[in-house]
């Protein structure tokens, strides 16, 4: 986290570890958005953004996310196209911006593809043509040298970035280092998984997806009867695992409609029973 | 260079099981087409196509050179096909892949030697000047079926390109400008549309139309027939993969037909639409110095 300071700031600053969960977000004004953030107008770009909308505590340093950098001595401007979120409870801001691919950062949940299998450890590809993650054979649960899972080229694991910083290839863990338990991470079997935009896949994870992220889909789509399970990427990827082909297949279609339509509530309501009929 | 993209087992095995439940991963049928748009630029020989994710962009031109000593009376003809890093990082520049390879083949077979053009009207003066007609291909986006979106665009694009015209008189040779002359249509004989089929299972007896990137990595073959609809075939191109029946290959080429008839009349239905948008004050018929057949 870059201190707003006389210190200089990187082009790149890091993200704040999980958006949404305590977040309760200033209402600036103006419109609200499909996941009920409030965002203040549209600015043409490379313009400072005024000391009004800039939140101040007199203890916490501000912080910066993601689309936003510190000229010194006192502008910020962004530098990415999207929505500028403030959130004056932990004073930060970021900018929420739906393009690019993904970048890691430690915590994260993704869902990578394993390259290969090294002496120790196995090269995961988050997203492709980008360096691979390693992830070791022994970060499962309750592995040993002999109870490792063994996993075939092209094989899928759900992880948690355990380290990512600019200078070195990320590194993955399917264990939770301090209790052992695999909490859900691990290998996934069967089912297929479905690439959404990164910020799509954000909005997912966030702990009330439908009240703050807007996606309504999933719990429509079990509302209704399809039996599924979903693990959700940070990388923009989605698993989504059933017994039967066609749930999968409705469930992968209205997340990638809902995602590349940029559906709001009643459109996935609608959308939702078309696929549905279309089911049976 | 880095190494292409690949769909992870999971993928692979539920793009064969869905398929062998006749489900595919968009909802459409097994022999039905992602949504095909054809939009033209605002010069004459631009056509863009999207087929589904699938993006191609070709462009038509024409200039005046000598030709070849063999064939003193023919014009030239050339398509340019290029995958370039901005369809996927794994492309490069001339290092071309066994994907570029085919699909330049492919177009060249289907469009050049089925004698869609006719080159002997593009020669000027016979042994000295011809018209040259390059064709470029770009592909912006890749998502399976480069094929058939491609061929689709080269025969919207030469069908939609005016080249200058031209006069002999006393030797002399004369190219008008389009301010002088409107320019003319290439002359072009029939449209040739290629219609891919991708085959499953062991035996290879499903057969998929139109196949997405997924889908294409996970097939055991593929079919490409070239056709216009009139049903005459220009070529079949079934590359290697698993043999597949005669009878189903036969089915394959039926239904094709009537792939390219649709084809056809959309790209009719979309030139009409584009000389309509042209012809602001009706002025087009007048102008032309064209012949009619």
């Amino acid at each position: 986290m870059a201190k707003f300071g006389p210190k200089r700031q990187g082009p790149r600053s890091d993200i704040p570890a999980k958006l949404g969960r305590t977040h309760r977000q200033e209402h600036l004004n103006l419109t609200t958005t499909h996941n009920g953030h409030h965002r203040p107008p549209p600015r043409p770009p490379r313009r400072p953004y005024p000391p009004s909308l800039i939140p101040t505590h007199p203890k916490h340093p501000l912080r910066l996310g993601p689309g936003l950098r510190h000229v010194p001595p006192s502008s910020i401007l962004p530098t990415v196209a999207g929505q500028l979120i403030v959130n004056p409870h932990k004073t930060s801001m970021w900018i929420e911006s739906n393009g690019g691919r993904y970048t890691p950062s430690p915590s994260d949940l993704v869902i990578g593809r394993v390259l290969r299998s090294a002496a120790d450890l196995y090269y995961v590809s988050l997203s492709p043509y980008t360096p691979p993650a390693s992830l070791p054979h022994l970060a499962f649960e309750s592995a040993t040298k002999k109870t490792r899972p063994q996993l075939a080229p092209g094989a899928l694991v759900y992880a948690r970035v355990s380290l990512a910083n600019r200078h070195m290839d990320p590194e993955l863990e399917c264990v939770s280092p301090s209790t052992g338990k695999a909490d859900g991470l691990g290998p996934l079997t069967g089912g297929m998984v479905f690439d959404v935009s990164p910020g799509f896949a954000r909005r997912l994870l966030l702990a009330r997806s439908r009240d703050e992220g807007g996606v309504e889909v999933l719990e429509l789509l079990g509302a209704e009867g399809v039996a599924f399970e979903t693990a959700v990427g940070r990388n923009g990827r989605v698993w989504v695992g059933s017994e039967s082909v066609k749930a999968v297949v409705v469930v992968g279609r209205a997340l990638k409609e809902t995602d590349e339509g940029r559906l709001g509530g009643e459109e996935q309501r609608r959308l939702v029973k078309r696929l549905v009929r279309e089911m049976r | 260079m880095p190494r292409e993209a690949e769909p992870s087992l999971n993928e692979k095995q539920f793009v064969l099981q869905a398929l062998k439940e006749d489900v595919r991963l968009d909802g459409r049928d097994l022999d039905q087409y992602r949504p095909l748009e054809l939009t033209f630029g605002d010069q004459h020989g631009v056509a863009e196509v999207t087929l589904g994710k699938t993006k191609v962009l070709v462009k038509t031109s024409a200039e005046v050179t000598v030709p070849y000593p063999d064939r003193p009376l023919d014009g030239i003809f050339t398509i340019a096909t290029e995958l370039s890093p901005m369809t996927a990082p794994s492309f490069e520049v001339n290092r071309p892949t066994e994907t570029e390879v085919l699909l330049a083949r492919l177009l060249e077979k289907t469009v050049r030697r089925s004698g869609a053009l006719d080159t002997e009207s593009l020669c000027l003066v016979a042994g000295q000047k011809v018209w040259s007609v390059r064709v470029d291909v770009h592909v912006l986006s890749h998502d399976g079926n480069l094929t058939d979106a491609a061929c689709f665009a080269v025969v919207a694009s030469l069908r939609h390109f005016r080249k200058p015209d031209t006069s002999m008189e006393g030797g002399v040779l004369t190219v008008y400008t389009p301010a002088e002359r409107e320019p003319v249509p290439l002359s072009w004989l029939h449209s040739p549309f290629c219609i891919s089929w991708s085959f499953y299972g062991d035996m290879g007896e499903i057969a998929v139309l139109d196949a997405t990137w997924v889908e294409e990595q996970v097939r055991v073959g593929s079919c490409t027939i070239s056709l216009n609809r009139h049903g005459e075939i220009c070529q079949i191109a079934k590359l290697g993969g698993t043999p597949v029946e005669a009878v189903a290959l036969l089915q394959c080429t039926s239904v094709a037909l009537a792939k390219a008839k649709e084809l056809s009349g959309l790209l009719d239905t979309k030139l009409a639409e584009d000389a309509k948008r042209r012809d602001k004050g009706g002025l087009l018929a007048e102008l032309s110095a064209e012949n009619d057949r």
